[in-house]
């Protein structure tokens, strides 16, 4: 019950402290515009294409999926490398490390308060999208919580690697780079350029051995209405794998750089 | 039947950190020397520090800048891991970092800690309540008797980005005892404050000691905070314990001499005083000098006689004269008991 209480403060006053910051969330959400910019290279590509299509996409299908993929980035969101590369170099760190409480809690409650502060500029913002470029999502009722639940799983493995990353800071000068590497593979992978099925086969083989595709590219195809609902349960299955991996690998990562922690400055 | 005593609130033997620095010369090419071939040195931050706090006890914890206070703190508190030696607080190794431990200790560090910026206070205190699992009739309890100490009425609902330092201050010592810890670690709580304000953070140490029998180590710039609170002094130096004593013996510790004030008559120049002590200065008819300890006897009974005073009292060096003896020189001395 006092943790419930603890997740219920945590979540509520993230909330209300993301909500100060409600203006720079839409800006920040029109700032990630890779998806919508592929989205208009591509849809010239079929319009230019014999046929009007590139393998099976024409323009309002390289609309769709570009907007799901954009949508879903928007709650893949992860910002916690930033914040802890920050803090363990300050030594902001050590207040936080003061309480009875992992800091990344706090984290994780600011992430998901910040996903409802986006919730509705995202939806309106997605419509009107939708209606310039002429997208058309699924009509499959199944797909949506579908792919709600494989971006939440997502968002939780992004969350968890990405703390990883950021806590490298205890080793380095700075851990931001390899935060930046880590999203171009995601970026890529994840189909965020190109459906994977456009990739060459081997790199399609790579993929399916990594988390990405299935985080961001598979959600992406449901809402599309390009993958059906066993894609979507082999997919949640092969997430809760790496979720567990993720795990893991931030808490052997958190608790060896404790050992370096310095506590400088505060 | 004889009792033993009680278990200390703080328990150091042989503390010790060590780390590395990495040392680049400046510019370009020391830059790219430091590319190739990145050189570094080892520090012993702490060395050898050994001590006992008894549950209740506040204790100055003084020392230059660099002497170590703060890593002594910071691996009292679990923040550091030692690289040798022992410690427990309240029965617990720091560095285990356990809920049990955090729920004990605080440590103040500087008045940017434990608030949200962008939110009121009053959101940071309910957060800490839930972390720390405060019940609410004692957090209730406990916000009564900080809004009475410390003054907090009418600034709780307020951002904490648009308070005042003082009033962000009172809010984050609310914020790090809101638990109520039975061991403070405050490591330079008034730092930047104006006087009233550092007097207010200083009653409220001193009456929450008193409340809950707190077990608090102070570090401070400023000697009032220490001389107002603590009757114990621990002074490091260069990473070594070098007095561990009350404040009184800390004025009787070699060199510190005492102040000999004079009223004057008539008026004399800071040189023709220069025979009788040190660290003359003259204002108008008002004049002061150093004298040694063992001599203060024998050198008024001069100025007295040679002199013609109106008035002569004999005072303990400020705290800060005796630090500026203790440190004037540069190899630690062994550890004074007193």
């Amino acid at each position: 019950m006092s943790r419930l209480n603890t997740a219920r403060v945590l979540f509520a006053t993230r909330f209300a402290e993301m909500a100060e910051y409600r203006a720079e969330v839409v800006i920040w959400m029109l700032s990630g515009t890779l998806s919508l910019v592929m989205m208009l290279v591509w849809m010239a590509q079929a319009q230019a294409a014999p046929g009007g299509q590139i393998r099976g996409y024409d323009a309002a299908g390289f609309a769709t999926y570009f907007l799901s993929t954009w949508l879903v980035s928007q709650l893949l969101v992860v910002w916690v490398a930033w914040e802890l590369d920050f803090e363990i170099r300050q030594g902001t760190l050590s207040a936080k490390l003061l309480r009875p409480l992992d800091p990344m809690w706090t984290h994780y409650a600011s992430h998901v308060a910040e996903r409802l502060v986006r919730l509705v500029p995202m939806l309106v913002l997605v419509t009107a999208f939708a209606l310039l470029s002429g997208a058309r999502f699924t009509t499959e009722w199944w797909a949506y919580p579908a792919a709600l639940g494989l971006a939440a799983l997502g968002f939780t493995a992004r969350f968890l690697y990405e703390y990883a990353i950021g806590l490298l800071a205890f080793w380095t000068e700075s851990s931001t780079s390899f935060q930046e590497l880590a999203w171009l593979v995601y970026a890529a992978l994840g189909g965020m350029f190109a459906p994977l099925d456009f990739y060459p086969a081997w790199v399609q083989a790579v993929a399916v051995w990594t988390p990405f595709p299935y985080m961001l590219g598979l959600p992406a195809q449901l809402l599309a209405g390009k993958a059906g609902p066993e894609d979507a349960l082999r997919g949640a299955l092969v997430m809760l794998g790496w979720l567990v991996v993720f795990w893991f690998l931030r808490l052997a990562v958190w608790r060896a750089g404790l050992k370096k922690y310095g506590a400088v400055g505060a | 039947m004889t009792t033993s005593p009680p278990d200390p609130a703080v328990h150091v033997r042989d503390l010790r950190k060590a780390y590395a620095v990495h040392e680049k010369e400046p510019g370009f090419m020391g830059s790219l020397r430091s590319f190739v071939s990145r050189k570094t040195r080892q520090v012993e931050a702490v060395r050898g520090v050994s001590f006992d706090l008894h549950p209740g006890e506040v204790v100055g914890f003084l020392g230059p800048n660099g002497a170590g206070k703060t890593t002594t703190l910071k691996m009292l508190s679990g923040l550091l891991h030692p690289s040798g030696g022992e410690a427990r607080v309240a029965g617990f190794e720091p560095r285990r970092r356990e809920a049990a431990f955090l729920r004990q200790i605080t440590l103040v560090m500087g008045q940017k800690q434990q608030l949200i910026w962008d939110l009121p206070a009053l959101d940071s205190f309910l957060v800490n309540q839930a972390i720390y699992e405060i019940p609410d009739d004692q957090y209730r309890a406990t916000m009564r008797e900080f809004t009475d100490v410390l003054g907090l009425d009418g600034i709780l609902k307020k951002q904490v980005r648009k308070l005042s330092l003082g009033e962000r201050m009172k809010c984050e010592l609310a914020a790090a005892l809101l638990h109520r810890p039975k061991v403070l670690f405050l490591d330079e709580p008034t730092i930047g404050l104006d006087v009233n304000m550092q007097e207010s953070v200083r009653a409220f140490v001193r009456d929450y000691n008193e409340r809950h029998g707190a077990t608090v180590i102070l570090t401070s710039h400023y000697m009032a905070d220490v001389t107002a609170l603590a009757r114990r002094i621990l002074v490091i130096d260069q990473g070594a314990l070098v007095f561990d004593g009350d404040l009184g013996s800390l004025a009787g510790q070699a060199g510190a001499g005492k102040t000999i004030r004079l009223q004057l008559r008539s008026p004399v120049t800071a040189q023709a005083l220069a025979g009788y002590g040190q660290d003359v200065s003259v204002d108008g008819l008002s004049a002061q000098l150093r004298v040694p300890r063992a001599e203060v006897s024998e050198r008024a009974a001069r100025l007295l006689a040679d002199l013609d005073v109106a008035d002569l009292t004999v005072e303990d060096p400020s705290i800060e004269a005796i630090m500026a003896d203790l440190f004037g020189h540069r190899t630690p001395p062994a550890l004074e008991r007193a």
